[in-house]
């Protein structure tokens, strides 16, 4: 990550396969250089929290949705979820769950920690690029985020 | 005083004797042989004769047949031989009722020894025999009550301190102690310590009050076996109104009590495999629960990227491929979607189990009506005629019964495609067994020697270029009409259309 670079999208992705496909389809829509990508749930943290590798980042700062994958190694996304939601400086970023899973206690439990949008990846890969796409130009360009408090 | 006049004191005084003797005494007077000469008004009130009828007669006229000969003659033989003769007679007055006297016979002889007359002086005891013979004949049915009782209860006496004064057989046939050994002694002889303190300080409390205890004791024999006693504890107070002794009746329950504790047993060890059939169950479903979720996460994840990257080449290499290798990669494309339609759809089958039943009454009739129009009814660019007969509602979970309802339906039309006109025929049967449901269309059928493969999972009947589909749906239905309690079956002809019918739960039926 250059210094400097603002950083508005953080896609948590830990399958290879799906990342290069999100990837690509943020490139096609142009907004791939404005994100970051964690693949497990401590990465994840340590952005989002500033800390490790990005103790010089602002915390908040800029982050206007986070695409989180449940299923993560060393700390799921749902833990994930829980610690970004418990703290007052994160809890107003926009979380949207992007998986595999249509489990109904997945769904239930992510939206009762305040998720945003639940996505179930298609196989389709034409919907899952349409998907990854709108999602990024929705909260990167449509969406208004709330004034951070320093 | 001259002797005429000491005469005259003395009949007097006789006077007044045998008028005081009149007011207490029966009194009669007879000759040697026995032949009454004189009777006075007691004797006549008590016999009911008038005088004229005793006065020569002798006195077999009140016998009354009570009194042995022998007795008879022992009177006659004493009074004979001039001795007072003293008894109680039974006699039997005109009327024919009995009465008793307390009978003194005394004999006045003449100068040669002879008796002169006798005098017998009577006095009634007729009540006092009664009540003796009450007393008897109750004494006999006390006696009687008892033996009736001794045959049938364990019984025991105590004190009002607890110390058994009485027990019968069967108390020491159960307990197995001789009497010698329980009397003195008090009940904590047999004392199992399978109650509590409190249960004996409630029974002593209530029959210290006076009043009955009932209840079930389990007591302990002398050989260290246990029965169990149905008992009565009747406290019997004294004038003071305080408890004199206690009388306690038992019947033994000990073999009743052993099926009891069997029968509790039984659903204790019931109990004990229900939690742990439950336990494994719901461990059976928790690792079925591991299962799916990771086949849904991870099974789903290469799908995506083998569709991915083939669209991807398409997309970046397309102009350099020829006609024949795009055509390839959207085989591996179609490929690859349809398995992930098959993983869905086995999903959310498996979920089908795991589910549970929110059973509610349904109006069938809406729900058909509201999944034909969910299935893009009327169908502008096909000819479809639906006719619905009138359905009957039914208890069942909406949510499922909906899927029944689409899975039937559209394979109804999914068939009847090739058809010029759609017929499809949607109505309910009134069967013995309940209403049956069907659904009815012309279209193409099947073989029915491949029915038994109908409802099987990714059992298919036609090829996929013919009909798509991933074989799940009408096992889907199977699995939801079973768990109803229902069942479904199916009528089919090569090219001659197909009818699915099946029932729900039959308690179902008559719920509006």
């Amino acid at each position: 990550m250059p210094d400097g670079q603002i950083i508005n999208l953080l896609l948590v992705e830990d399958n290879p396969q799906d990342l290069m496909l999100a990837q690509r389809a943020l490139r096609k829509a142009g907004l791939d250089h404005r994100t970051h990508v964690a693949r497990d749930g401590v990465e994840a943290l340590d952005f989002v929290f500033c800390n490790g590798p990005f103790a010089g980042r602002n915390v908040a700062a800029e982050l206007r949705v986070i695409l989180l994958d449940l299923k993560l190694p060393k700390i799921d996304g749902l833990e994930v979820l829980r610690r970004i939601k418990e703290d007052a400086r994160t809890r107003i970023i926009p979380v949207v769950v992007l998986t595999s899973s249509r489990e109904q206690r997945d769904v239930a439990e992510a939206y009762r920690l305040g998720i945003n949008s639940y996505i179930v990846k298609p196989v389709n890969y034409e919907l899952y690029a349409e998907a990854v796409r709108d999602l990024g130009l929705y909260w990167l360009r449509l969406n208004q985020p709330p004034k951070v408090e320093e | 005083m001259t002797d005429e006049q000491t005469l005259k004191a003395s009949l007097k005084e006789i006077g007044d004797l045998k008028a005081a003797l009149d007011e207490h005494a029966i009194v009669a007077i007879t000759d040697p042989q026995g032949r009454i000469t004189y009777v006075n008004d007691k004797f006549c009130a008590i016999s009911k004769y008038a005088r004229e009828e005793l006065i020569g007669q002798d006195h077999r006229i009140i016998n009354s047949g009570h009194h042995p000969k022998e007795f008879i003659r022992d009177l006659w033989r004493t009074i004979g031989r001039g001795g007072v003769w003293k008894g109680e007679i039974k006699n039997r007055a005109k009327d024919g009722s009995f009465y008793w006297v307390d009978t003194t016979i005394v004999p006045f002889l003449n100068e040669q020894g002879k008796p002169r007359q006798y005098v017998a002086i009577r006095a009634d005891i007729t009540a006092r025999k009664l009540a003796e013979e009450g007393l008897r004949t109750s004494t006999k049915e006390v006696l009687d009550l008892k033996a009736a009782l001794d045959e049938h209860a364990i019984v025991a006496i105590t004190d009002a301190r607890g110390k058994i004064t009485y027990v019968n057989d069967k108390f020491c046939a159960i307990s197995k102690y001789t009497r010698a050994e329980l009397l003195g002694q008090d009940h904590r002889i047999i004392n199992s310590a399978f109650h509590p303190k409190e249960f004996f300080r409630d029974l002593w409390t209530t029959i210290a009050h006076g009043r009955v205890w009932k209840g079930e004791i389990k007591n302990r024999a002398k050989d260290g076996s246990f029965y169990w006693v149905d008992t009565t504890i009747v406290p019997f107070l004294n004038e003071q109104g305080k408890p004199r002794q206690y009388v306690a009746i038992r019947a033994d329950i000990t073999a009743r009590k052993q099926a009891e504790e069997a029968v509790h047993r039984m659903n204790a060890e019931l109990e004990r495999r229900v939690v742990e059939r439950t336990a494994q169950l719901e461990s059976a479903n928790r690792e079925l629960e591991a299962f799916s979720y990771s086949v849904s996460h991870d099974l789903r994840a290469p799908l995506r990227a083998v569709d991915g990257f083939s669209q991807a080449v398409i997309e970046d290499f397309g102009p350099q491929l020829p006609e024949e290798g795009r055509r390839l990669l959207q085989t591996i494309r179609h490929s690859a979607q349809r398995m992930g339609a098959l993983i869905d759809d086995l999903l959310s089958f498996s979920r089908l189990n795991r589910q549970e039943l929110s059973k509610r009454s349904v109006n069938t009739n809406a729900l058909v009506r509201a999944v034909l129009q969910e299935l893009g009814a009327p169908w502008p660019d096909r000819q479809v005629q639906v006719r619905v007969a009138e359905l009957p509602p039914n208890l069942g979970d909406p949510a499922l019964l909906k899927q029944v309802w689409i899975n039937l339906l559209a394979n109804a039309l999914k068939y009847t495609r090739k058809r010029d006109t759609a017929l499809i025929e949607i109505g309910c049967e009134s069967r013995p067994e309940g209403p049956v449901y069907f659904v009815r269309d012309n279209g193409t059928g099947f073989d029915m020697k491949y029915a038994g493969k109908l409802f099987g999972v990714f059992q298919r009947l036609h090829r996929m270029e013919d009909y798509e589909g991933t074989g799940v749906g009408l096992a889907t239905v199977q699995r939801i009409i079973h768990r109803h309690g229902g069942r479904i079956w199916a009528e089919a002809a090569v090219d001659g259309g197909a009818t699915f019918f099946f029932t729900l739960e039959k308690e179902a039926t008559n719920h509006a």
